[in-house]
């Protein structure tokens, strides 16, 4: 049903914008699955806004409800009403590379945002717009590290990990970004575990619940995102023990406040807001011609429970 | 004499196959790693399994009536979201009702559909799959809802205290265990349930209401899901809306396993608590082990094989059988 009135509505729209000024440009974006998570549903709210702002900006919005077959039809969709650029977030970064280089062979450029395809469809990408995981992996480590070194034990901390969801790219870039920084930074702290909390509170609570049966010793936890990380900081509470340092990346609102409770250490911080502002200038400075880095990342700062003031609360 | 008890052995490991690989996993991943075995992790493993587990409880009834029902994630992260939300709206006083009812209205919709209009239990509740999660999005807008005041309400007890040293939701799950099991092996409309499943038509003209029986197999399914939606909003004080994706085929897995017939008419309560230990203790069991965790999705699905294998081969009364 919503797919079909959707395609409707995206017909209009196309012929609403063929009759508008010259300069006008339209913009398809082909989204993963909106309504799944906090991050996505803010996402897309903030992409239409950002649309409406910009008067030279029409938007052909539509969500492929995680289904990689429905994405490649949206593809072929948008390339049939020929907009003039299609931001795509991948519901998987290998599958839809063959719509991407039909809509790169019918001379439409694509910017892909949030996270990348697989590097074998790079060459029929634009631009990527979108957070830097390896880095917020890298950074998450150097907070644990540093906070290590200000308690005086970054020569016999022990730290456990719990990664996102297996085979999922954002997953494995920030567990390698984590896992490459640490002994770089601090080279004496042993990480002795690592499982899959699969973006999941309650799948994460339980694999902490585990590795607190298993080592009596355990003086950090990073996680791949702090849903995830407020489900081992519960576990650590339920269990009674203390002084464990948390950090994770992607700062939900949960996250913030067990920061502002003292629970949570620290956390990398990364707005659905300027991920999707950054997605809608990449396409607008691709169409303009503009010089555009292939990676485009926006800023994803460290946060932690002494700067956290700068920063306000995420809205997911 | 001797003989006798030779057989009396032989027809206990028959009757409790199940149980005999239960005890079988548990002493190897006691040996793994004797961490296994202490009390807390016992605890642990036991309270992180009771939400599977109330929800279990309900699919059994769904099963041995003979039908399925994989409407169960997607309807328990629906009450842990309407829990959540009311929970700030109206007081958990208020909250918790109001989520039964609603869970228990989705409940009897489907009972409807497959006791009464006689439709396909597996393509409605397949379907009311995707219906509730589009639901349950469009009641919260896709965003994760949490509890504005998470140290201050009594909400937390159900899914996170102890009452005399047994955390409150192993209680709440053994409760209900007794009390379905009692209902399902000692009423009148227990044995209208195995009627049903074992045979409909004869059922049907022995008089038993069939459609009456379908019907509540489903409002039992649907509060035990929502039971299970209040443990798990309690127990984090927090959700995002996919909570009890894929849980359906773990309730279903572990319903199985512990015996159930797809094909209804058999299976109990007790067995299917079994099943649930059985997949709780394997998931802690293969992480206190540590191994690498792409291998564990392979090694537990060789551990559920084995324990279906020792199942039947206890039935057959040997371990492998010219006959099925």
């Amino acid at each position: 049903m919503s797919l079909s009135t959707k395609i409707a509505l995206a017909g209009t729209t196309a012929l609403m914008t063929t009759a508008a000024a010259a300069e006008t440009v339209t913009i398809g974006i082909t989204q993963n699955n909106v309504g799944v998570d906090s991050y996505q549903t803010t996402y897309e709210k903030a992409f239409i806004a950002a649309a409406d702002a910009n008067a030279n900006v029409e938007t052909v919005v539509l969500d492929a409800g995680g289904d990689v077959a429905r994405q490649i039809a949206q593809m072929e969709d948008l390339i049939q009403q020929e907009v003039d650029a299609i931001i795509i977030w991948p519901t998987n970064g290998e599958a839809v590379i063959p719509a991407v280089r039909k809509a790169h062979q019918a001379g439409i450029p694509v910017i892909v945002t949030n996270s990348n395809i697989a590097e074998q469809g790079f060459d029929f990408v634009a631009s990527f717009s979108g957070p830097d995981n390896i880095t917020q992996g890298r950074r998450s480590a150097e907070i644990m590290c540093d906070k290590f070194t200000a308690m005086g034990i970054e020569n016999e901390a022990k730290v456990v990990h719990i990664t996102g969801q297996p085979g999922y790219t954002t997953a494995i870039e920030r567990a390698k970004g984590f896992n490459d920084r640490l002994p770089e930074v601090c080279p004496n702290v042993e990480q002795i575990d690592q499982q899959p909390g699969d973006w999941n509170r309650e799948k994460s609570q339980q694999v902490m619940e585990a590795f607190l049966v298993k080592y009596d010793d355990i003086d950090g936890v990073y996680a791949g995102d702090d849903n995830m990380g407020v489900g081992a900081l519960n576990a650590a509470k339920a269990a009674g023990r203390e002084g464990i340092i948390f950090v994770g990346a992607t700062n939900f609102a949960v996250g913030y406040e067990a920061m502002a409770a003292g629970e949570y250490w620290g956390s990398i911080y990364q707005s659905p807001v300027d991920d999707a502002k950054a997605a809608l200038q990449t396409a607008i400075d691709v169409l303009d011609g503009k010089d555009v880095p292939f990676l485009n990342y926006f800023d994803t700062p460290k946060i932690t429970q002494d700067n956290m003031d700068q920063y306000d609360k995420p809205v997911f | 004499m001797a003989e006798l008890t030779k057989q009396d052995i032989g027809r206990f490991l028959a009757r409790q196959g199940i149980l005999v690989a239960f005890v079988v996993f548990m002493i190897a991943f006691a040996l793994a790693n004797p961490r296994f075995l202490a009390v807390d992790n016992i605890f642990g493993v036991i309270r992180s399994s009771a939400i599977l587990g109330v929800m279990a409880l309900g699919v059994t009834f769904v099963v041995i009536g003979g039908n399925l029902d994989l409407s169960v994630g997607s309807m328990m992260s629906f009450s842990t979201i309407v829990v959540l939300d009311l929970h700030d709206k109206l007081g958990p006083t208020l909250a918790i009702p109001a989520m039964f009812a609603m869970t228990l209205a989705l409940g009897a919709f489907i009972g409807f559909l497959v006791g009464y209009l006689k439709l396909n239990s597996l393509i409605v509740t397949l379907g009311m799959l995707s219906a509730i999660h589009g639901l349950t999005l469009t009641y919260s807008g896709g965003k994760n809802m949490d509890i504005a005041d998470k140290e201050g309400t009594w909400f937390a007890v159900i899914g996170q205290g102890s009452i005399a040293g047994i955390p409150v939701p192993i209680l709440l799950f053994a409760g209900l265990a007794i009390v379905l099991s009692m209902m399902l092996g000692k009423t009148p409309f227990g044995r209208k349930v195995y009627a049903v499943g074992g045979n409909g038509t004869a059922a049907t003209f022995s008089g038993v209401p069939r459609a009456r029986v379908v019907f509540m197999t489903y409002m039992i399914s649907a509060f035990c899901v929502a039971t299970a939606g209040m443990m798990q909003a309690s127990r984090s004080l927090g959700s995002q809306n996919t909570v009890g994706q894929g849980m359906e085929l773990e309730v279903l897995a572990a319903v199985i396993l512990g015996g159930a017939s797809l094909l209804g008419g058999s299976g109990t309560i007790f067995k299917t608590v079994i099943g649930v230990l059985i997949l709780g203790f394997i998931q802690n069991g293969l992480l206190l082990v540590g191994l690498e965790f792409y291998v564990q999705y392979v090694v537990t699905w060789v551990i559920i094989i084995l324990a279906v294998w020792l199942d039947i081969a206890a039935k057959r009364g040997r371990l492998l059988s010219p006959i099925a």
